[in-house]
């Protein structure tokens, strides 16, 4: 049997198992959902906190670059000691991941506020905070966003090698499948796996052209 | 008090004001002492650093002085909390640095809101200010930076400046990135405004002639912001202190005194005009009975025609109305003797016809009535230096510092 016997078989498949690999899914976007939202919360205030400070913003972007560096498969498997097995492991792990984007992208994005617009702010008495809150976080939003987005891609992939700590999501269909290969069966749980990773990841992207277009000022579209 | 140079209390007073920057062997500000009076616009001039903007971001302390102190209103404001100062001093900058993300209004209203005023007295406050830097609230609050031009934007800049009614603005070089056609027209509703609002304004330029035209007094700055002499434009023109503002002044300072004079501060010369319906005979005799060799017929509205001699007169069989020269040269009240000037030079008659704002005959300017202003102003400020020294010499009677 070649690729498209396999494949051709697939359909009979899916209409008996859709329902499941949605439910995967929906844990697939949940595990990867609350690290964005963790790592978010950490990439922004560490960019907030080293922009203005070079030497502090190299140790920050160095060290999440190397998390970026780090086999998935490896790290997982070293927190299973730490954190067990589950989404615990599974969500330490994609936070690390999705730092460095984030952090890159605040921190590039504050820095290319116009000075100008700075001193301004500045001459015209607002605080510091009122002028992080006000005026420089609206204006690097938009590459934040894409920071966030890019990161988001990036955790929807690695969130399949999850499963291997028995982390939540499409990952357990695909390695299952991995497990079986050379049958229909494991090809159909393989593919199948896959192609919902792929149409996840996909789903997010069209949902962060919404969230960049609804919570990016029209001054600077 | 008919001294101008002693004016009761500054509403901005720097004292011995120094800022010196670690590793630079002399200060780039060293000790400025200067008062800045209630509700005029002085003018710091020099080449660049000269630490003028230094000096300017000292009063709002976007740069922390060395040593020394600013009073403002009489209040040292070197200890007050910075954000909180800042938001009582309008502030306008080169680059205007409009925020790009927040409509005309919301960047107008910046700091209103940090004051916590309320809604509607915000929203009204905007619109006053639109409409007085001449954008109509209508079309223009909701826009966003970008989609205004250079013009527009500085002109939100100055609005947004004036937000909360400081009493006091600091002016960076506002229309220095301006084309020089719409930086003339800004410069002239800019005081236009100022006529109304009357603010102490403290304004920075590199450009002589800015300074010339804005300032209510001119501070000319040397190297590390030592004063070269602060007066008013007229003063600094007619008696320049030494040869460094001389050269600063640049070529022409006769004539730039001609644009701080208009044409209605003079006594006008008058000239032989008569209707162009009068019978030539009349005519005639009116050029005869004057001193000048042509006569300025004027239409039925009293607007001037055309120059005519004698011997245009005597061409019966043309009308009138189409011998001799064209009436050129017309230049109304406001026109300073500079315009006056430039169109004399090019009239045929070697004058300037003088017309109101409906264009009717008032009389001439010439190259005599020109002479006798700079005399004239030459004479006030010998006039004024001498009042000076002698209330100097005579020290029970010196009130207050002489500028």
């Amino acid at each position: 049997m070649d690729f498209f016997d396999y494949l051709g078989n697939v359909p009979e498949y899916l209409r008996d198992e859709w329902r499941s690999y949605l439910d995967l899914a929906i844990d697939h976007a949940q595990i990867v959902v609350t690290a964005i939202l963790i790592a978010t919360v950490i990439g922004v205030g560490l960019g907030v906190l080293t922009y203005r400070r070079p030497p502090a913003a190299k140790v920050v972007l160095t060290v999440t670059g190397t998390f970026l560096t780090i086999p998935s498969f490896a790290l997982f498997g070293l927190f299973i000691p730490i954190f067990g097995l589950g989404s615990r492991p599974a969500i330490v792990a994609l936070v690390m991941y999705a730092l460095l984007p984030i952090v890159r992208n605040t921190i590039t994005g504050l820095r290319s506020v116009d000075p100008a617009v700075t001193e301004s702010a500045v001459g015209m008495g607002l605080s510091r905070g009122q002028r992080l809150a006000r005026i420089e976080l609206p204006l690097a939003w938009p590459v934040v966003v894409t920071g966030i987005r890019v990161s988001t891609q990036l955790t929807v992939g690695i969130a399949a090698i999850a499963a291997i700590v028995n982390g939540p999501g499409l990952g357990g269909p695909i390695f299952q499948g991995l497990r079986a290969t050379g049958t229909q069966r494991g090809f159909n749980l393989a593919f199948s796996g896959t192609v919902s990773v792929a149409l996840l990841a996909l789903l997010f992207d069209l949902l962060f052209q919404v969230i960049a277009r609804l919570t990016t000022s029209k001054g600077l579209r | 008090m008919t001294d101008a140079s002693r004016s009761p209390e500054p509403m901005i007073r720097l004292e011995s004001l120094t800022k010196r920057y670690p590793g630079q062997a002399v200060p780039a500000v060293d000790g400025i002492t200067l008062d800045i009076p209630k509700g005029e616009i002085v003018v710091l001039v020099g080449p660049s650093g000269c630490g003028k903007t230094t000096v300017l971001k000292m009063i709002n302390r976007l740069i922390e002085p060395t040593s020394g102190r600013v009073l403002i209103g009489g209040e040292d404001v070197t200890r007050a909390d910075a954000d909180e100062l800042r938001r009582h001093i309008g502030y306008v900058i080169q680059q205007i640095g409009l925020f790009p993300h927040m409509t005309v209004a919301e960047n107008v209203g910046m700091v209103p809101k940090l004051l916590h005023w309320e809604k509607q007295r915000i929203a009204a406050r905007v619109d006053e200010l639109l409409e007085l830097v001449g954008l109509d609230p209508a079309e223009y609050r909701d826009r966003y930076p970008k989609e205004l031009s250079g013009g527009q934007r500085q002109r939100v800049g100055v609005a947004r400046a004036l937000g909360a009614d400081p009493p006091v603005m600091l002016m960076d070089e506002p229309f220095g990135a301006i084309d020089p056609i719409t930086r003339d027209r800004l410069q002239n509703e800019f005081l236009r405004i100022q006529a109304d609002v009357r603010k102490t304004i403290v304004f920075v330029t590199h450009d002589i002639d800015e300074a010339i035209k804005m300032g209510d007094r001119i501070a000319i700055l040397r190297e590390q912001s030592h004063i070269a002499q602060y007066d008013t434009p007229e003063a600094i023109l007619t008696a320049p202190a030494d040869g460094f503002v001389e050269d600063f002044i640049g070529a022409g300072a006769a004539l730039k005194r001609l644009n701080l004079t208009r044409v209605r501060e003079v006594p006008l010369d008058h000239w032989p005009a008569a209707s162009v319906h009068e019978d030539r005979a009349r005519l005639r005799r009116l050029l005869a009975e004057s001193e000048q060799g042509s006569l300025l017929l004027l239409d039925e509205e009293d607007r001037p025609l055309r120059w005519v001699t004698a011997r245009d007169l005597a061409r019966e069989r043309e009308p009138l109305h189409r011998v001799g020269l064209p009436a050129t040269a017309v230049v109304e009240p406001h026109a300073t003797l500079h315009d006056a000037l430039d169109e004399m030079v090019t009239s045929t008659v070697g004058c300037a016809i003088v017309v109101d704002r409906r264009g009717r005959y008032q009389g001439v300017v010439d190259l005599g009535t020109v002479t006798s202003a700079i005399d004239e102003m030459r004479s006030d400020v010998r006039r004024r230096d001498r009042a000076v020294a002698e209330a100097e010499a005579a020290p029970g009677d010196a009130v207050g510092e002489v500028g």
